[in-house]
């Protein structure tokens, strides 16, 4: 009972854990104490006094421990003669406090009359209103009736853009500081800040750009009034029309678990559709937070350019057709194709679609072949040691600080998977000690304590001195995150060999809050390589295509240029895309299927922490599209007669008895909901209200082989031989920026379009100065027969003959997907004569 | 630029602190010296100098009354009238003072000689009603005193620009 201290709560006795500040204490056992101010999640300041409690400290026998008792029988405490703030006061042994009071009840009561003086009260119209914990804590502790002179309420601006996705109210934001604080404590980026005091106090950024984080939606929900609201979704609708679905996001392998705000729409024809997309609260993943990508990507599920009906090409034009039509020449084309057919899904492909494809593709060639399931992209690979020696099952970032060493070598997290940016950030924060291994400068930089700057190329030598650290070696936990800037796929399998033998040459394998982590490219890429894909396959398949090629979500011509001519040459070929939109891909295709969107439907993913989540139907679906796990067991039942299931549960229940790795997570045990701290998802009224209540299940890590007790051995991959690069030459690197041009992102966040920057290229200042080139200037990139036009960004932090390019930037010419040599040319100006 | 311009003043206050981001003060003092005000210009210059984000900067700025975050008349009177001063008369010696010279709170006269706002405590409440005139205090005033500071800063200032 170490753990625990005894507070003593309106004259009841609690445990409570020893260290929590007396609000959280208070509400593990059942009792609210207002705030305003103070969040869970953020360090207390004690600045808006709504959490006014009598203090006191009880007598306690020094020999025995037991209270000392007053005459009544009953512990005998000593009372300060003034309230004190709870968000501020850590419970000690003993400590009373009482909540119910006279004295306690006017102290809050005068606290909402004063944040009244000059609130404008136009809940009416306030996207919070319904929700708003200003406005419960009026309903319960507000004086009814004004004392103050309404001619003297403050007139502020009311839609005040503090950039172009969040906009302030200034009459309504009652100084708490939770923004500026999230911003600043939180994120690291400290562009919200209190200007002038008094009366006169308001949130102002004078940033360039102003406020434009990835992570300033979450400012929204933790504004405990209508202060702060998205340009996405305000006057969209109002809170208590809405129903929370749990859905996961779509959009990187975190699996950051949402709340897809629902109601029947009239504008959308009666059919229920999304709003807005909420943090859903899994302490173990995203905690209550999301990044901007998540929160306002999700507008593709009512785009009006989605397909809805398969099309057949005819003549050679695509014409529309019906499911029975398309389906039935599939499943022709396959029997046709004697087993020469294979497949290669993209990111958000889910589980059970995933385990249907791949009977498709064993059907036709009798068996199992694994070599013809691709992942896509296909940069990326290793994952059987993430098998091996993956992040332990019960890791959990939010409680890593010291004596946790967090490695992130070739990867830029906040731009590839910002939830986990965000985590290790603050893991960092509480004295985790964190070392980044890049080649060129990343966010992350800013909070390692050592940064070890690597060529590209020289990862393997830079993983092998780590073993040696103390910091690593005599740590007593250590997480790896492998990413896969500068590499290619046989680069970062090597790679991720190299991080799982520095896990187990150093003992920290098999343990919590240890092991390796694939930064993989999708939201359900981990899923994908459980289930038999691979990046391997996927290479085999696009340099030797097969008869018949199914490609669900992977937009293989949007990404690069070359495999256009792969799918145009139609001879005795046949392409089948599974896609949301007719895309650069599906328009070569010879069957094109629309598929639904995560929203339209039910389903599972697996995160890059291989947690495998559920999703639930939250949207009416489209008239046509239909999930692809559906239309692949159609395929089959076409093919082979075979019964075909008749949910995406039953799909899973398949997969638990087939893969070994998912055996026992059913839909059942994956939606499953244990209490989780902080508390914020209650009907409390000063947390809840916004959607962050887990309904939908946290989710279920599968054991790797090392948390079964069988760490391996695993050898150090020998150091490569360094890329020799002729002078003049250049090698060109994709990098990943999170807001890019890639068609299916364009359609879900028209929000976020300005906020893509121009195809962009970074050089060494030396090779600039060389080239010719200054910062703005417009040059040609020419890599693998490909050349596009790009703005020069020069930065004397790259590496000496790098040229670093954004992926999917540049639409017209596609960045190659893994590193090669090219070169570059000045665009002249040609002075325009008059 | 005031990097330039000013380098080995802000050398030595930098050389004063443990970090960068403790010298924003002393930094908005030279700014404010070199333009007169802390235009936005001002801002960012002192963001960049201090390696920290401008919007932090503003917000210093903002918190101490001793900074100007517009442009202001020669004379910049700020009249404190918090509750102490208040109970000795100062609200009422503030709006006599506004009248007088014919502007509301926080404006400057058309002739760009005065401003005049009210401030939170300056520390001499014993001695309300009290104004500091461009940083220097000005206390147990009457509207008969003050008048004749006025006269006086007017002829000044007067003098000042036909010279
Ligand atoms: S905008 Fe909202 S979160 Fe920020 S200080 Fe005002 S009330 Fe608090
Ligand atoms: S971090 Fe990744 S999973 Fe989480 S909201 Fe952002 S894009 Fe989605
Ligand atoms: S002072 Fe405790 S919640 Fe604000
Ligand atoms: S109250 Fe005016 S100087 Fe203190």
């Amino acid at each position: 009972m170490t753990d625990t201290v005894r507070l003593i709560i309106d004259g009841v006795v609690h445990q409570v854990p020893k260290g929590a500040n007396l609000v959280d204490a208070a509400k593990m056992v059942g009792n609210d104490i207002p705030v305003f101010c103070y969040h869970p999640k953020l360090a207390p300041v004690g600045m808006c006094r709504m959490c006014l409690v009598e203090l006191g400290q009880a007598g306690i026998d020094k020999d025995t421990g037991a209270f000392q008792l007053d005459d009544k029988g009953q512990p005998a405490i000593r009372w300060q003669p003034r309230l004190a703030t709870a968000c501020t006061t850590v419970v000690t042994d003993g400590m009373a406090i009482k909540t119910t009071t006279p004295q306690v009840t006017e102290a809050r009561d005068d606290i909402v009359e004063f944040l009244l003086t000059s609130h404008p009260l136009d809940c009416p119209v306030c996207d919070k209103g319904g929700e708003c914990p200003l406005q419960n804590l009026t309903m319960r502790h507000g004086p009814g009736e004004s004392r103050f002179l309404y001619e003297e309420k403050q007139h502020l601006a009311k839609h005040y853009p503090l950039g172009d996705l969040i906009y302030l109210d200034r009459e309504r934001c009652i100084q708490c500081a939770r923004c500026t604080r999230f911003q600043e404590e939180l994120v690291g980026d400290a562009v919200l800040a209190f200007h002038e005091r008094g009366r006169r106090l308001q949130i102002v950024t004078t940033s360039n750009p102003p406020f434009d984080t990835y992570f300033s939606g979450n400012t929204t929900d933790i504004c405990p009034v209508g202060a702060l609201t998205t340009a996405d979704f305000r006057f969209g609708a109002r809170p208590w029309e809405l129903t929370g679905v749990p859905s996961i996001c779509p959009h990187c392998p975190v699996g950051c678990n949402v709340s897809a705000s629902t109601r029947l729409d009239r504008e959308s024809g009666g059919k229920i559709v999304v709003k807005r997309i909420m943090p859903r609260q899994n302490e173990s993943v995203n905690e209550i937070w999301i990044c901007d990508k998540g929160r306002f990507g999700h507008h593709h599920s009512r785009h009006g350019e989605r397909l809805t009906q398969p099309l057949i090409r005819q003549g050679g034009k695509l014409v529309p057709a019906t499911w029975d039509q398309a389906l039935a020449l599939i499943a022709e084309k396959i029997s046709a194709a004697d087993g020469d057919v294979g497949a290669i899904a993209g990111g958000m492909v889910s589980n059970e679609d995933l385990w249907e494809l791949r009977q498709v593709v064993e059907n036709a060639h009798g068996g199992k072949d694994h070599k013809s399931l691709g992942v896509y992209p296909y940069r990326l690979s290793g994952a059987e040691w993430v098998a091996k020696v993956g992040l332990s099952k019960g890791s959990n970032f939010g409680q890593m600080g010291k004596g946790t060493t967090i490695v992130v070598i070739a990867s830029d997290l906040s731009e590839e998977a910002p939830i986990w940016y965000l985590r290790v950030k603050n893991a960092a924060d509480r004295g985790a000690h964190l070392i980044t291994l890049n080649a060129r400068p990343t966010e992350l930089d800013r909070f390692a304590k050592s940064k070890l700057k690597i060529s590209y190329g020289g990862e393997i030598a830079a993983l092998k001195s780590l073993t040696e650290k103390p910091e690593v070696k005599d740590a007593a936990n250590v997480v790896i995150f492998v990413g896969g800037e500068g590499l290619d796929r046989a680069g970062h399998a090597t790679l991720m060999q190299g991080a799982a033998s520095v896990l187990t040459s150093t003992g920290h394998a098999g343990k919590v809050n240890n092991g390796l982590i694939g930064v993989w490219a999708g939201a359900n890429t981990q899923g994908a390589f459980d289930l038999g894909y691979s990046s391997e396959a996927t290479e085999s398949l696009l340099n030797k295509r097969p008869a018949v090629l199914i490609l669900a979500d992977a937009d293989i011509v949007a990404e690069d240029a070359a495999n256009v001519s792969l799918l145009a040459h139609r001879e005795g070929k046949f392409t089948v895309v599974s896609e949301m939109f007719l895309t650069a891909t599906a328009a070569q295709a010879d069957v094109v299927l629309p598929r639904q969107s995560f929203v339209e439907r039910d389903g599972t993913v697996t995160s890059g922490e291989r947690r495998v989540q559920r999703f639930y139907t939250a949207q009416t679906p489209l008239d046509g599209p239909r999930p692809d796990w559906k239309v692949f067991a159609e395929i089959n039942r076409l093919r082979t007669g075979s019964k075909p299931k008749l949910s995406a549960a039953a799909v899973m229940k398949e997969i638990t008895e087939k893969i070994a790795a998912y055996k026992g997570l059913t839909y059942a045990e994956l939606g499953k909901v244990n209490k989780q701290f902080p508390d914020v998802g209650g009907d409390d009224p000063y947390y809840g209200g916004t959607a962050y209540e887990n309904k939908g299940g946290l989710g279920v890590q599968w054991p790797t082989e090392a948390d079964q007790g069988k760490v391996p051995s695993v050898s150090m991959p020998a150091v490569g031989k360094a890329r020799k690069l002729e002078s003049g030459e250049l090698l060109i690197v994709p990098i990943v920026e999170l807001f890019d041009r890639k068609p299916a992102f364009a359609a879900s966040a028209p929000l976020l379009h300005s906020h893509v920057p121009a195809p962009y290229v970074v050089l060494n200042s030396g090779d600039a100065k060389t080239l010719n080139l200054v910062d703005g200037d417009k040059a040609i990139l020419s890599s693998g027969g490909v050349e596009g036009e790009y703005t020069v960004r020069v930065d004397a932090a790259v590496p000496a003959q790098t040229a670093l390019v954004a992926r999917n930037l540049n639409l017209k010419s596609p960045t190659p997907a893994v590193p090669m040599v090219g070169s570059i040319r000045k665009v002249e100006v040609v002075a325009s004569h008059v | 630029m005031l990097a330039e311009k000013y380098q080995e003043r802000i050398e030595k206050i930098f050389a004063k602190y443990p970090d960068k981001r403790s010298a924003i003060m002393p930094l908005l003092y030279v700014a404010q010296e070199a333009y007169g005000w802390i235009s936005p210009e001002a801002i960012n210059e002192v963001a960049a100098l201090c390696q920290i984000d401008p919007t932090q900067v503003k917000s210093i700025a903002g918190f101490y009354t001793m900074f100007r975050e517009t442009p202001k008349g020669k004379y910049w009177l700020q009249v404190c009238n918090d509750l102490p001063c208040a109970l000795r008369g100062a609200d009422q010696f503030y709006q006599e003072l506004l009248d007088y010279l014919g502007i509301k709170d926080g404006e400057t006269t058309a002739d760009g000689v005065f401003t005049v706002e009210h401030v939170m405590c300056l520390a001499a409440c014993d001695k309300a009603p009290m104004l500091q005139c461009n940083f220097h205090f000005h206390e147990n005033l009457t509207m008969e005193t003050m008048k004749a500071l006025i006269e006086q800063w007017r002829a000044e200032a007067k003098a000042a620009q036909g010279k």
